[in-house]
């Protein structure tokens, strides 16, 4: 899976450059596509919500709208190696204005109780 | 699913973890996987979950121009970091507020984010902002 880290890096750009950062990163999303490299993909709303306490008792606003931490969008890829993930995630056209691709292999169990399974795995062994 | 246009409406939760898991004991770690494992379960047979999956601990970091600087990460730069995603399919923000708050391990710490997905790159929903800001303003 492919994180865009940053939802403020293009501010700062003329309209000219967002144009072409733009047109470059659907091309760029189509033509993975079309070699069946990438299978999902979406920018997310700047504005989202962050729930948390018991029974998500929380809920915030959040992330921040603009941050050099917030995650903009992804792209889910089927590729067989990291390495191939990450030749891709390089071709990112938003890198060159600061954006940042956050490169994360995808597992086969449940996403919640993957992480706890690993600590158990390793607490019994 | 269609991977042709970035167009699907839907709500993304990114699962955030601090690995707050490293202070239980194999007995509430057991109870937490069980519980997580039938949310789960529940939720997928709900019909309102596209896909969702664990990440990897490990990973890069892509950044610079043409991604000349590759580090580890995320855990090597940041204590809190997405650890799964879930993709659903529901009509409202609320509803998909609503799944969230039911994700097991809220109580021990996790924090979920809700994000709804777009079919407009950010980029150019700028670009849409700064014309509409230059036509008032030579209005």
């Amino acid at each position: 899976m492919l994180l865009f880290v940053g939802t403020d890096w293009h501010k700062g750009l003329s309209p000219e450059e967002m144009q072409k950062v733009s047109e470059q990163w659907m091309a760029w999303f189509k033509r993975l596509t079309e070699q069946g490299k990438a299978v999902a993909g979406h920018p997310l709303e700047r504005d989202g919500k962050t729930v948390s306490g018991k029974n998500g008792r929380v809920v915030a606003d959040g992330p921040f709208a603009e941050s050099k931490e917030a995650i903009g969008g992804y792209f889910l890829l089927d590729v067989a190696t990291m390495d191939e993930a990450v030749a891709i995630a390089r071709e990112c056209p938003g890198l060159a204005y600061g954006a940042k691709v956050e490169v994360r292999a995808v597992r086969a169990e449940c996403p919640l109780a993957g992480e706890a399974e690993t600590q158990l795995t390793e607490a019994t062994a | 699913m269609n991977a042709m246009k970035m167009s699907k409406d839907g709500y993304l939760l990114l699962l955030h973890t601090d690995e707050w898991w490293n202070g239980l004991g194999r007995e509430e770690l057991e109870k937490y996987v069980a519980q997580s494992q039938a949310w789960l379960e529940r939720l997928m047979a709900s019909g309102k979950v596209k896909g969702g999956q664990a990440l990897a601990r490990n990973g890069a970091m892509v950044s610079g121009q043409n991604g000349h600087s590759i580090t580890d990460g995320p855990f090597a730069e940041s204590k809190e970091v997405i650890g799964g995603y879930l993709l659903l399919d529901v009509e409202t923000f609320e509803e998909a507020v609503a799944i969230a708050k039911t994700v097991p391990g809220l109580a021990l710490g996790r924090k979920v984010e809700v994000r709804p997905l777009t079919n407009v790159c950010p980029a150019e929903a700028r670009l849409e902002e700064l014309k509409r800001e230059e036509e008032l303003a030579t209005a």
